[in-house]
């Protein structure tokens, strides 16, 4: 079979898996079995990373660590769920938390902020458990949206510019300016809000202010809002490998400053690969085949191709997510 | 020249001395040297005229550095063609070499209907990806990314990113239907000279109906003129919608701003937003 049927016969099923799905996460939706062995996230990296040696990173010309390439994003079950959890259908295979601080892998929500999560969750309308019978917000990776936190948990390219890095996806990219320019007003909000990078030692600090608290983390509700802050810190830990940890402070629904943390490892590269399991196609470089065309990148027009998606989600009368408003 | 482009000309000849054919060999001559000097892509649309050559920056692959934030200055995403202001739209003059379009009769009636529905029809309405060229010259700006084996161009709109393979990779066999087409670049001299196929017919050039098939096919060129600009260049072919092919062109602006960046227009999540709660809201209709 040629890799453009290959690559055509892959779109299709990608497509009519969302199709079959929805409503629930759009875009590189698999199918999981039960039997799954529980994925690796944040304690398992944990454990992995106090094994390692301290590594001294390449440099670029400019004299500051060379994180170019290409990387994996967090992998695992494609951010249907951010913490620990069993296995709940074909979305959600079992999984460690993406939450490394508090030890205890759950996002330490505030009384108020838990009780806005809990009603958000039970008004998913997948028929999982504990659901209240009432349709309420889809995720916005649903409508093909692009916000953060999620590109920067998925795969993409790094290229290094005097003055900024720039990450560039299989759908979207960012920016993040270096050369220690104020960020934006924060009266100005967006999906992306405004990153701002500076090195601290051989990690590249970003730090996000203006986000519009429109995005979630996960396609389940897990949230922030219009307050959140997020720093990040990409830190080469080997040759193949990013340890990329980042921190969201929110006062108003966050009871304390919270952190992710996972490996990024180059295509083909880590200990078991996940399985294998590729989120994205920019971490589908892998030479699997002598396919010339297994390195580009090409149009996914998720948005163009997902018009039902919005369509039966509205007639099934889900509501448009506004962000919440935390009380004052 | 072609055949028929002489036989214009003559005629045209016949028309300004006043019905006598031209017969005279230093006339026929003048007026052939001006049929051609009208044909010859002239520095006269929008462009920065250089009497020497720019000699531009270069990477450290050795190419023109034409990395940066770019953006049009002109009224081409309105309308390609020259046009007159009317409410919310600016006038302007034709980007087109020539001045118009050279639709086939058939085309041109399409063209003329899309413009009449146009509030509705335009897919930049719906937030579509606006496909190439139109990308380049809608209002927003645009950074250019240079490696070895691509030029990325990030737009601002729709935070599109778009991958130009410098990989020695042909475009891949089709048929393929993409809104932003398949994009392959290679340098001539200075110029970046990008080759793109592969496109779907959802997509028009401008708010003002111009529109192509799923034939299209366009060669952009974009070339440093002086430091802070780019000519941008587009020829488009499509033989199903045109009686020839005909090109665009327009200068690109670096922006000066120190605090330039590109921010963000995500316009399927504004226009979702206001049609979400909308009782009367046609845009969910189409299933």
């Amino acid at each position: 079979m040629s890799q453009q049927i290959f690559a055509a016969v892959t779109t299709l099923t990608v497509v009519f898996c969302v199709l079959l799905l929805a409503p629930g996460p759009a875009g590189g939706q698999a199918f999981w079995r039960e039997d799954t062995p529980k994925i690796p996230m944040a304690a398992s990296w944990l454990a992995e990373k106090a094994e390692l040696p301290p590594y001294n990173p390449p440099r670029t010309a400019d004299g500051v660590p060379d994180l170019q390439g290409v990387w994996g994003g967090s992998g695992g079950d494609g951010l249907s769920y951010l913490e620990e959890h069993e296995y709940v259908d074909v979305t959600t295979p079992a999984q460690e938390s993406f939450v490394s601080d508090p030890a205890d892998g759950k996002i330490p929500y505030t009384p108020w902020g838990l009780a806005k999560r809990n009603e958000i969750l039970a008004g998913l309308g997948r028929g999982w458990p504990g659901e209240s019978g009432e349709r309420l917000y889809s995720s916005p990776s649903a409508f093909c949206l692009h916000y953060m936190p999620r590109f920067s948990l998925s795969a993409l390219e790094i290229v290094q510019r005097p003055g900024s890095v720039i990450m560039l996806g299989e759908e979207g990219y960012r920016v993040i300016p270096t050369d220690g320019r104020p960020p934006i007003s924060e009266e100005a909000k967006f999906w992306f809000g405004n990153s701002r990078g500076h090195w601290e030692g051989d990690t590249l600090v970003v730090e996000v202010t203006s986000l519009n608290g429109r995005g979630w983390f996960d396609s389940t509700g897990h949230y922030y809002t219009e307050n959140t802050r997020m720093t990040e810190r990409w830190r080469l830990a080997d040759e193949n490998t990013i340890d990329y940890e980042v921190t969201f402070v929110d006062p108003t629904v966050y009871a304390r400053p919270w952190t992710m943390n996972f490996p990024r490892r180059r295509p083909g590269t880590g200990p078991n690969m996940r399985g294998g399991r590729i989120t994205s196609a920019v971490a589908a470089n892998a030479p699997a085949f002598e396919d010339p065309y297994a390195g580009e990148i090409w149009e996914d027009a998720c948005y163009e191709g997902n018009r039902e998606g919005p369509a039966s989600l509205r007639a099934l009368g889900y509501k448009w997510f506004r962000g919440v408003t935390p009380p004052q | 020249m072609t055949d028929r482009e002489a036989i214009s000309y003559d005629l045209l000849a016949v028309s300004i001395t006043g019905g006598s054919p031209v017969r005279h060999w230093f006339l026929r001559l003048m007026f052939g040297l001006a049929a051609i000097c009208a044909l010859t892509p002239m520095p006269s649309v929008g462009q920065t005229t250089a009497t020497t050559p720019y000699t531009p920056l270069r990477t450290v692959d050795g190419h023109p550095d034409l990395q940066g934030i770019w953006q049009v200055v002109n009224t081409a995403a309105w309308d390609l063609e020259a046009h007159p202001a009317s409410l919310g739209v600016p006038a302007g003059h034709s980007v087109v070499e020539g001045g118009a379009i050279p639709y086939q009769p058939s085309a041109l009636a399409k063209k003329k209907d899309n413009f009449e529905q146009r509030a509705t029809l335009d897919p930049e309405t719906k937030c579509y990806l606006p496909g190439v060229p139109r990308i380049t010259y809608m209002p927003y700006p645009f950074r250019i990314i240079q490696q070895a084996d691509k030029v990325s161009i990030a737009y601002e709109y729709l935070r599109a990113i778009r991958y130009i393979y410098m990989n020695g990779n042909p475009h891949p066999p089709g048929p393929i239907d993409w809104w932003m087409g398949d994009s392959r670049g290679r340098w001539e001299g200075n110029t970046l000279v990008v080759d793109v196929i592969h496109f779907n017919d959802q997509t028009w050039f401008d708010r003002a109906g111009n529109f192509h098939s799923d034939a299209l096919h366009v060669i952009e060129r974009y070339t440093p003129t002086g430091p802070d600009h780019l000519l941008y260049e587009a020829t488009i072919e499509d033989s199903n919608v045109f009686s020839r092919p005909w090109k665009i062109s327009m200068p690109l602006y670096r922006r000066q701003e120190a605090n330039s960046e590109l921010l963000e227009y995500q316009c399927p999540a504004y226009l979702l937003e206001q049609e979400w709660d909308n009782p009367a809201s046609t845009l969910f209709d189409e299933h």
